[in-house]
């Protein structure tokens, strides 16, 4: 009976540790981890892909439903590209990867009831943000350092469509959102509520980031997708509905439904109107912008003046880019 | 004695080689976002120095208590009515079949939607979690009592009362706590998830901006941490049911 025992779990075992160690896909084809799954936000960065691929990078790409996650996925090695700003991740898990570009700045936005028209209205009240240590409680933690208010109680939901929902449903007065979520309540409810005008914000909300061993591995590649990235904002800043244009109706986001396919002309009208895709990809104003904004926002530690650019973006890739 | 010493050995050792891959797991390591097991359990120990794991406790229990209760007492009754009544049986049981196989992340925003992001929500996710698996496996222990012993009760004139006090539910009692142990590991599932996906609050909330600043120790310290309760909360179920129905005493593994 033992032996019998032994002899079964050493055959359950076996295949499934070669299963495991087996690698998932062919080590030449770049893996993408995507932030969120293909929505309007990420038209241009499809154009993007589809130019790289004419260009000869061969990829594939993954769509996580949360940022952290395909932070992780990067971290472990298990995809090569990744979206996000593991700003925190660089500097805590000393996890060597470098952000190659920026895709958009961190362009959100308060939205109240008609009770408050500006932001030092604000003082003492409640307002419901993404999550504690998120993009939208690194912008309250600004407004008030900026304004001199102090917000009340801060509840956190997570996702900017959700807290429209709870902004609707009245279950919250004040909150954060993004510029999407944004121009969709305004559109739709525009007489019962109010987006308190802010100051511009530089610092990146999504960025390319990637093992550093890997990107000097993979140059060539690397440099594919930079210059394609870099030519569609580039392109998208000086005429917004080029996105709907060249949008591949075969692809993830021709695949939308019409109503969104119809609206990527206003959006992305509305996002270069205010700033949201930087034409030069972001670079090294970005990357000041962004190690002083995570260090406000207590995702990196010490000050913001004694931080290296280099230890968090590889610039070699947009240089050659903009050249 | 012999026994018992064998069971804790037995129980040290897969503890050491469970901890002992995560510390060699975390030394290679697998993922420069995976800390060893003796940082996430310096980790655990700062934060119950410092208090914040008690404060996040006390929010995450909240919603796992209330819906555990409301599963437990209900659950069972309503287990318990299915199993007698064929009825009921035909009227409730397709109702928790789907709701055991419906896929509860997806049905957050509705829940959502109609409960707010509050309290209430995240006991119907505790109950829609662990209430199924309760009232399944009541009904199920309780349609299946041995016709022999439930004959034996009538044939010494034990009333309707007497033959479900005294026969069914004892009768019944080892499934129904191998349910309530799904059900109550199930309703733990369902608090974090709640804390992940509603609101984050409590555990939720130091998993999700452990995460957000990259300190991995503290959020894989939180995830040991409620594992550690929710073992814990098992093993005292366990307890119980030995102090209760002695008779079901058949030697788990866990003991």
């Amino acid at each position: 009976m033992k032996k019998f025992l032994i002899k079964a779990g050493l055959a359950t075992i076996l295949p499934i540790s070669i299963a495991l160690s087996a690698p998932a896909v062919q080590a030449d084809t770049i893996r993408i981890a995507l932030g969120e799954t293909p929505s309007d936000e990420l038209a241009a960065f499809f154009i993007a892909l589809d130019r790289a691929k004419a260009n000869g990078l061969d990829y594939e790409w993954t769509a996580f439903s949360d940022e952290e996650l395909a932070i992780q996925a990067v971290l472990s090695g298990q995809m090569e590209i990744g979206f996000g700003t593991p700003y925190a991740a660089m500097q805590r898990a000393k996890a060597p990867v470098r952000i190659i570009f920026q895709l958009s700045k961190l362009k959100f936005f308060p939205v109240t009831t008609m009770k408050y028209s500006k932001l030092e209205d604000l003082d003492g009240e409640p307002i419901l943000l993404h999550s504690r240590g998120g993009g939208t409680d690194s912008i309250a933690n600004v407004i008030e350092s900026e304004t001199g208010i102090k917000f009340g109680e801060r509840s956190y939901v997570p996702g900017s469509a959700n807290r429209v929902v709870a902004l609707v449903a009245g279950q919250a007065d004040a909150t954060i959102i993004d510029l999407s979520n944004k121009n969709k309540v305004m559109r739709q409810h525009g007489d019962k509520f109010n987006v308190l005008p802010m100051f511009d914000v530089e610092a990146s909300d999504e960025a390319l980031f990637a093992n550093l061993d890997w990107i000097k591995a993979n140059e060539d590649q690397v440099q594919i997708f930079v210059d394609a990235l870099l030519s569609v904002w580039q392109e998208m800043n000086a005429d917004p509905t080029m996105v709907r244009r060249e949008t591949n109706p075969e692809g993830p986001i021709g695949q939308l439904p019409k109503e969104i396919l119809d609206s990527l002309d206003n959006f992305y009208a509305d996002a270069v109107a205010g700033g949201l895709y930087d034409p030069n990809g972001g670079g090294r104003k970005a990357a000041m912008a962004d190690l002083e904004w995570y260090s406000n926002a207590g995702q990196l530690e010490g000050d913001p003046s004694t931080l290296k650019i280099e230890d968090f973006w590889y610039m070699a890739p947009l240089d050659a880019a903009m050249n | 004695m012999m026994t018992m010493n064998r069971s804790l050995s037995l129980k040290l050792l897969s503890g050491v080689i469970v901890f002992g891959a995560w510390e060699i797991a975390g030394h290679i390591p697998v993922s420069y976002g995976f800390p060893t097991f003796l940082e996430s359990m310096a980790a655990l120990v700062a934060m119950a120095i410092d208090g914040s794991l008690f404060h996040a406790y006390i929010d995450t229990l909240r919603p796992l208590a209330v819906g555990l209760l409301i599963s437990a007492f209900l659950g069972i009754a309503l287990g318990l009515w299915i199993g007698l009544s064929s009825w009921f049986d035909w009227l409730f049981l397709p109702i928790f079949i789907v709701m055991q196989a419906a896929p509860l992340a997806a049905l957050i925003p509705l829940l959502v939607m109609v409960y707010g992001i509050g309290l209430t929500s995240k006991v119907f996710v505790v109950c829609i979690m662990a209430m199924p698996v309760i009232v399944l496996n009541t009904a199920g222990a309780v349609r299946n009592t041995p016709t022999n012993l439930k004959e034996m009760g009538y044939s010494f004139l034990g009333s309707e009362r007497d033959i479900i006090l005294k026969v069914i539910i004892p009768s019944a009692s080892p499934i129904i706590f191998s349910g309530l142990r799904l059900g109550t590991s199930a309703g733990f599932i369902g608090a974090i998830l709640s804390e992940l996906k509603i609101t984050p609050t409590g555990i939720g909330d130091i998993i999700t901006y452990s995460r957000s600043i990259a300190d991995y120790a503290s959020m894989y310290a939180a995830i040991f941490s409620i594992i550690l309760l929710a073992v814990c909360f098992l093993n005292l179920l366990e307890r119980i049911e030995h102090v209760l129905f002695e008779g079901n005493d058949r030697g788990y593994a866990s003991d």
